[in-house]
C-alpha cells in the first residue's frame, strides 16, 4: 500500500515531464479540463488541472471534475511514475477511469508521450 | 463530487438501440419470417427478445460489478483467465469487422438500386473513405443526435407498417402457423442478430454516474426493438409475396416500393441510411479503440497504437480497420454470401451469452461478497436458463448454415492459437526493447532517509 506522499510525489513526477514536453503543453491548449485522482483503498485525493495547456495539481477533490481516476494507491503512484502503463490495469478493472472515451483516450496519450510504451 | 457530464436514460436507450438497428437487420428479420410457414414472424421476433432480456439481465448484473469500457474482456477475464477473455475479445471484433462487411454490401445494393448508375463498389468504397475519415477526424455522434436518428428510424418503421396493414385490410390470419417446431428454433437462433449490439452500450457506463441507468436503458431497448421488428417483419410478409423476399437483397426495399412506389424507396433508403450511419460508425469505433487498447497492452503489434498528434485518435488502429473493413465487403460484394456473416453473427452473439451467464454464476462464486448495485433475481435460474437457452440457439445456428458453424470454430481456433504463440513472442519482444524501470523510489530507500 502506497502513502499519500507517494501518489504526490509520483503527480509532481507526472506534471515535471508533462511541462518539460513542449509539444504536448501545445496540443493540449485547447483541452481545458479537471481531474480527480482519488485512492481507494487510502484517503487520498488530488486534482489534476489542467488549463491552457499547463498542469498544475492540488491536494483535496475537486467540485466537478471532468474526469475520474479511482484506483489503489500502489497502482495510482506506479502509474504517474510511468512504471505501469495505464493499460494493463485498466483493463483487469483495478483502474477506473470515469469519463468520456475522448477524455480517456487523450489521458492514455499523454501518459504515453510522457512515459514512452 | 459527480461528473460535469453525464448521460442521460433517454440517450442511453438510443445508443443501445442505435447500435443494433441496421439495414441489415431488416434484411435478417425479413429472413426470420422465411423460416416460418405462416406470418408468424413476430412470434419468433419477440422470442428472441425475451431471451436477450435474461441475456442483458446478465450484462446489466456483469456492468454493475465491474463497470469499465473494457467490457466483456474484463468480465470474462476476471470469472475464467485473461486468455479465454482475449481469444473471445479477438475474434469478436473480427466478427464485428464482418458485420460491418455485410452491412455495407447491402447498404450499397440499397443505394445502388436507387441510383443504378453508380456500382455497389464505388458506394461501398465511398462509405468506408467518409467512415475512416470521420473517425480520424475524431468526429462522433452526439447524444441528441443519436435520439433523433433512433427514435425518428423507430417511428418511421411503425408509421410504415401500419400503412401497410391499412392498404391491405390487415387480418389476423396464419400469425401463429409456425411449421414446426425445428422451423421456429432455426428463426429464433437468427433473431438474435437482430439484437447484436444493444449491449455495446456498457461502455458507457464510464459516461454515466448511475450504473443502473445503463441496466435500464438496455432492457428498455431491447423490448422496444422486439416490437418494431416484429410489426416490421409481419408487414412485410404480409405485403409481399414470400418467393420475391426470400432471394432478394433487398426485401425492405421492394416492401416499400409496393407500398408507396418511388415515394416509398426514397423513404426506406432514407431509414436505411439513418440506420447504417450509427452501426458504421460503432462497429469501426469500437474495434479500432479495441485495437489500439490491445497494442498498448502488447497483445497486438505496436504500431497499431500510434495515435494522431492533430485529433488524438488511434490512426493506425482506424486504417487497419479500414482495409480489413473493405477487403470483406468486396469478398461478400463478388460471393454475395452476406448470409454467412449474419449467422456467424448470431452465433458469436449467442457464445458471448453463453459466456456471459457463465460470468455471473463464476463471479458469484468467485467474489460473493462483493457489491452489486443490480442483481438478477431468482438466484441462479436466470443466468443458468441463459447458458442453456444460448447454447442450443448457437447449435441451431450452426446445424442450419454449416459454413458458418465452420468459420466459427476456425476462427476460435485461430484466434486461441494467436493467444497462446503470438502474444508471448510480442510481450516477449516489448520487454527485451524496454527493460524493467523503475522511477518510483523504493520504499526501503525513504525510510532509510
Amino acid at each position: 500500500m502506497a502513502e499519500h506522499s507517494e501518489i504526490t510525489a509520483s503527480l509532481r513526477a507526472f506534471q515535471e515531464g508533462y511541462n518539460k514536453n513542449k509539444r504536448l503543453k501545445k496540443m493540449n491548449a485547447d483541452w481545458d479540463r479537471i481531474v480527480l485522482v482519488q485512492a481507494n483503498d487510502i484517503p487520498s485525493t488530488h486534482t489534476l488541472i489542467l488549463r491552457k495547456g499547463e498542469l498544475t495539481i492540488q491536494e483535496g477533490p475537486p467540485e466537478k471534475p471532468d474526469l475520474k481516476i479511482i484506483s489503489d494507491s500502489e497502482t495510482l503512484a506506479d502509474m504517474f511514475y510511468g512504471d505501469i502503463t495505464p493499460t494493463q490495469p485498466y483493463l483487469n478493472g483495478t483502474l477506473k477511469v470515469l469519463g468520456t472515451e475522448d477524455d480517456i483516450v487523450r489521458l492514455d496519450f499523454i501518459s504515453l508521450m510522457i512515459w514512452g510504451e | 463530487m459527480s461528473l460535469k457530464k453525464v448521460l442521460t436514460l433517454r440517450t442511453i436507450v438510443a445508443t443501445s438501440a442505435g447500435l443494433t438497428l441496421a439495414t441489415s437487420t431488416f434484411v435478417a428479420a425479413i429472413q426470420v419470417a422465411g423460416f416460418l410457414a405462416g406470418n408468424a414472424a413476430w412470434l419468433a421476433i419477440l422470442t428472441s427478445g425475451l431471451l436477450c432480456f435474461f441475456a442483458a439481465a446478465c450484462f446489466s448484473e456483469l456492468n454493475g460489478q465491474l463497470p469499465s469500457a473494457a467490457g466483456i474482456r474484463l468480465y470474462f477475464g476476471r470469472a475464467f483467465n485473461d486468455n479465454l477473455a482475449l481469444v473471445i475479445s479477438l475474434f469478436y471484433m473480427t466478427v464485428v469487422m464482418g458485420i460491418v462487411g455485410a452491412e455495407s454490401f447491402i447498404l450499397a445494393r440499397v443505394l445502388n438500386y436507387v441510383i443504378p448508375t453508380i456500382p455497389p463498389l464505388v458506394w461501398i468504397i465511398v462509405m468506408f473513405v467518409i467512415a475512416a475519415w470521420l473517425n480520424i477526424r475524431g468526429v462522433k455522434i452526439a447524444g441528441n443526435f443519436q435520439d433523433i436518428i433512433t427514435y425518428g428510424l423507430m417511428l418511421s418503421i411503425i408509421v410504415l407498417a401500419v400503412l401497410a396493414f391499412e392498404k391491405i385490410n390487415f387480418r389476423l390470419e396464419n400469425l401463429t402457423a409456425v411449421g414446426g417446431p425445428g422451423n421456429l428454433v432455426q428463426a429464433v437462433a437468427l433473431g438474435i442478430f437482430l439484437f447484436v449490439g444493444f449491449e455495446w452500450v456498457t461502455p458507457l457506463a464510464e459516461e454515466s454516474t448511475d450504473a443502473k441507468l445503463i441496466s435500464k436503458g438496455m432492457l428498455i431497448a431491447v423490448g422496444l426493438l422486439s416490437i418494431v421488428y416484429a410489426v416490421f417483419a409481419v408487414a412485410v410478409t404480409s405485403t409481399v409475396p414470400k418467393e420475391a423476399l426470400k432471394h432478394s437483397v433487398i426485401p425492405h426495399l421492394l416492401f416499400a416500393e409496393s407500398l408507396l412506389g418511388k415515394t416509398g424507396v426514397i423513404w426506406m433508403t432514407i431509414i436505411c441510411l439513418g440506420a447504417s450511419i450509427t452501426t458504421f460508425n460503432a462497429g469501426l469505433l469500437s474495434v479500432s479503440r479495441f485495437l489500439y487498447a490491445s497494442a498498448r497492452e502488447h497483445v497486438l503489434p505496436t504500431c497499431l497504437s500510434k495515435v494522431s498528434l492533430k485529433y488524438f485518435t488511434p490512426w493506425t488502429a482506424i486504417l487497419t480497420v479500414f482495409f480489413v473493413g473493405l477487403v470483406i465487403s468486396i469478398i461478400v460484394l463478388i460471393t454475395k454470401r452476406y448470409l454467412i456473416f449474419l449467422n456467424m453473427a448470431a452465433a458469436m452473439e449467442s457464445l458471448i451469452y453463453v459466456l456471459a451467464g457463465l460470468a455471473v454464476i463464476k463471479l458469484r462464486q468467485k467474489t460473493p461478497a462483493t457489491q452489486r448495485p443490480y442483481i438478477i433475481p431468482g438466484g441462479l435460474i436466470l443466468p443458468g436458463l441463459t447458458v442453456v437457452v444460448f447454447v442450443v440457439l448457437m447449435a441451431a445456428v450452426l446445424i442450419t448454415d454449416k459454413i458458418a458453424g465452420l468459420c466459427l470454430i476456425a476462427g476460435l481456433f485461430l484466434s486461441w492459437v494467436y493467444v497462446i504463440n503470438g502474444v508471448p513472442v510480442l510481450k516477449e519482444k516489448y520487454r527485451k526493447k524496454h527493460p524493467v524501470r523503475r522511477r518510483r523510489p523504493a520504499k526501503v530507500e525513504v525510510e532509510e532517509q
